[in-house]
């Protein structure tokens, strides 16, 4: 317990051997042009999602094969439980200025896919939800995303570094919270490869509430650096980091497992939309925990050795 | 002041408490017809099923729809939406070019698509006889033109086809049946029209003529006589006449008028009503047992604190709940989340506190002055880490869209009921605990019997000088 600032090396090196792998699922998706990371739902890539029962449970192979020869070849059709299919096509039906007939009425081309099924599968007892996304949606999420995440980590840093009058300490935030971006997106991209799992448009709302938490975490032990700075002045830094993290440690395992608490019964309760959503920020929050206690907090011993190691004789560089 | 923070904390408890419950309360609301809105629980359309359609407004000709285009064509939509009778409808423009249109419940949405999606721009197109052809009424023998006159649904694109006058020359008009019981759909025009159709059809007797829907043909009739009263019939083209929605709808865009811009669907969402409702039955029940479990865990680890803290919890539910009704904020799967995320940060604060105070506990002060110095030396993690949260959640709704927008008002909400509830209300709460003798021991605080001293002794760092 009294040795985490002196086993930081180890711990910096379990981060990364998460992040590196994860990093690599993800530099991997625009290279593989999406045959290997993340899976991006319609949200992102356009196109529509139709849930629907059958009468008569079918394979979900032979309903693409009917919806193929209809005229859609790029059709993939997935099982989602209790006896619903989900089909993904291009956008369908978006009337006057998408790539569809703006001439046809509203509907006619999903009618046409339903027709062809009933006639060619069988009676459809229930449709379910439907969705159409244009391009021009799509494209606005993407940047929306790139946006709305930078936006918040300067944000938070601005705020961490007015705080503690310290760029120090805002800069250690950022790592860690740069860590949590990379551990969930990396765990969806390996997700995404492994099981076919969809970020869609929640995951950026998932990513910028991971980033408050862990932000939340970090500042927490930070603030009780500052205050055991002031009492006991003169101290080893790498002695009063260390004590501070101890300190705060029965806080940060008692939030995280209240959030983990709700989230989990989400998880397992809560269907619909938000399963992955619930899912990130579970991964997200699991990860803030262990970045603030065993990243930020040692980053900023690491930097004040660096420093002190360059200001006066080598030897200083031992005293941690 | 403190004196009087119970009584307050017990007026706001039982203001929202009347709010949450009582039904049929009402708000004034200038823009509502009636001059008030009533106070509900207002569910997003993934919760109760129904329609969502965005729309793009469509530059002309290289020109950009202003803001005041944009609002008119969110009027003339509105109007579109309320003369089809669904109820609750939203209509609200988003960013610059961006209008949504949301209708909860909707039975037909392909027919409401077709509506809301039209232009509605209605053109009286001469069609000359030199190109098309005429009629000679008096025998009824065709003269062949260089072109055949265009049928019902043929889209016009011949540009040297000007029209004669457009649908904002129409007064009035309504569904009604010709002589031989087709349906059509009659019109009246305003003076200006009817002196321009009455000289344009005296002089062509036997001409075609068209009239097209955002270009494209509903009729094209002949000339039989020239119409000077103003008065004309539009009927539904290759003999069947119109359906009664078609005309329906060619009333309903000729009443409000066409849009200034045309508008594209950019993304359409349909969901069923009983699947929205059991995602909300759902993610009730998940909330319900997270709530529960976290009420479990708190007593355990801190007891009597623990308690005080699920009271107060309690609290904030009642009155996030209570604001979500007043502002109104629509509730989404996503913002439900997002309250039951906001429990576990709420929490976080009085984890805080409960934690600096049995640590204060420990090294053997009182359980007053412990309470007190918890309370106090928490205060500055919690506000740190509470505005680093609003930072990010101001950000998701200043910049995000609308389902983003609605996750980040409730957690603003959340942090800022929960800097209330869980400061001031679970305060006022444990001084009144911590004055009864009987809730003294620190025991009832979390602190273990047998670790009051050792640990305080165990925890100083090498080195470093006692206070």
């Amino acid at each position: 317990m009294n040795k985490i600032i002196a086993r930081k090396r180890w711990f910096f090196l379990f981060s990364l051997l998460v992040t590196i792998p994860g990093l690599f699922f993800i530099i991997a998706t625009p290279l593989s042009g999406g045959a290997i990371g993340l899976k991006f739902s319609v949200d992102y890539t356009g196109g529509t999602v139709w849930e629907f029962k059958l009468e008569q449970p079918a394979d979900a192979l032979v309903v693409r094969d009917v919806v193929a020869a209809a005229g859609h070849p790029e059709v993939q059709v997935t099982e989602a439980g209790s006896g619903f299919l989900i089909m993904r096509t291009k956008p369908l039906d978006l009337q006057s200025g998408s790539e569809s007939d703006p001439s046809q009425p509203a509907g006619a081309e999903l009618a046409a896919i339903r027709a062809a099924i009933e006639s060619e599968v069988g009676p459809i007892a229930e449709a379910g939800s439907l969705s159409t996304v244009g391009p021009v949606i799509s494209q606005d999420l993407t940047q929306q995303a790139i946006l709305l995440i930078a936006l918040g980590s300067i944000g938070i840093v601005l705020w961490m570094t007015y705080r503690f009058r310290n760029l120090r300490f805002g800069l250690a935030a950022l790592v860690a919270l740069l860590h949590d971006v990379i551990v969930t997106v990396g765990f969806f991209a390996v997700a995404g490869t492994l099981f076919g799992v969809e970020i869609d448009a929640l995951f950026i709302t998932a990513m910028l509430t991971i980033i408050g938490f862990s932000v939340h975490d970090t500042i927490v032990v930070f603030d009780r650096v500052r205050e055991n700075l002031a009492r006991y002045a003169g101290a080893p830094f790498a002695d009063i980091v260390n004590h501070s993290i101890v300190q705060t440690l029965g806080r940060s395992f008692n939030t995280t497992a209240t959030v983990l608490i709700t989230l989990l019964s989400l998880l397992v309760f809560a269907g619909g939309s938000i399963r992955t959503f619930v899912l990130a920020l579970f991964v997200g929050i699991l990860s803030g925990t262990y970045s603030s206690i065993f990243n930020a907090s040692p980053l900023l011993v690491w930097w004040d050795e660096r420093v002190t190691a360059r200001k006066s004789s080598p030897s200083a560089r031992r005293t941690a | 002041m403190r004196k009087y923070t119970p009584y307050m904390i017990l007026a706001i408890g039982l203001l929202a408490l009347a709010i949450d419950l009582l039904p049929n309360l009402k708000l004034p609301d200038s823009r509502a017809t009636d001059g008030t809105r009533p106070i509900e629980t207002k569910l997003g359309l993934d919760l109760r099923g129904g329609l969502r359609v965005e729309y793009q407004v469509q530059p002309v000709d290289g020109v950009i729809a202003t803001a005041a285009d944009v609002a008119t064509i969110r009027d003339i939509i509105e109007r579109r939406v309320n003369s089809t009778g669904v109820a609750e409808p939203l209509v609200q423009t988003q960013g610059s070019d961006r209008i949504i249109v949301e209708l909860p419940g909707v039975s037909d949405p392909d027919a409401i698509r077709a509506l809301l999606g039209t232009t509605g721009r209605l053109d009286f197109i001469p069609l000359p006889a030199e190109t098309y052809g005429s009629i000679n009424v008096a025998t009824g023998e065709p003269t062949e033109g260089v072109k055949p006159v265009p049928g019902q649904g043929a889209l016009l694109d011949d540009p040297t086809l000007k029209p004669l006058f457009s649908g904002d020359q129409i007064s009035t008009s309504s569904v009604s049946t010709d002589d031989t019981g087709q349906r059509v759909v009659s019109f009246s025009l305003k003076s200006e029209g009817a002196d321009l159709f009455s000289t344009y059809t005296s002089e062509n007797i036997g001409s075609y003529f068209a009239i097209a829907l955002d270009g494209t043909i509903v009729s094209a009739p002949y000339i039989q006589s020239a119409i000077t009263g103003g008065e004309g019939q539009i009927s539904g083209g290759s003999g069947g006449g119109f359906a009664l929605e078609e005309a329906t709808s060619l009333v309903t865009i000729l009443k409000f008028g066409s849009l200034p811009f045309p508008i594209a669907e950019i993304g359409v969402t349909e969901v069923k009503a009983t699947l929205g409702a059991a995602f909300l039955g759902q993610a009730l029940f998940a909330g319900a047992v997270g709530i529960l479990l976290v009420f479990l865990f708190m007593i355990m680890h801190y007891r009597l604190a623990g308690l005080v803290a699920s009271g107060a919890l309690i609290f904030y539910m009642l009155i996030v709940l209570a604001l979500f009704r007043l502002i109104p904020v629509t509730l989404t799967l996503a913002g439900i989340a997002g309250f039951v995320l906001s429990i576990g940060m709420a929490v976080d604060a009085n984890i805080l506190i409960f934690e600096r105070t049995k640590e204060e506990l420990r090294i053997g002060k009182g359980i007053i002055p412990a309470v007190e110095a918890g309370f106090s030396r928490a205060w500055n993690s919690i506000l740190d880490s509470n505005v680093s949260s609003l930072i990010t959640a101001f950000i998701l709704f200043y910049f995000g869209s609308s389902t983003i927008k609605g996750f980040a008002l409730v957690l603003i909400i959340g942090v800022l009921c929960s800097m209330f509830t869980a400061i001031s209300l679970t305060r006022v709460m444990l001084r009144a605990v911590i004055h009864q003798p009987r809730f003294s021991s620190p025991y009832l605080y979390g602190v273990g019997r047998g670790d009051l001293d050792s640990e305080a002794a165990a925890l100083k760092p090498a080195g470093a000088q006692h206070e």
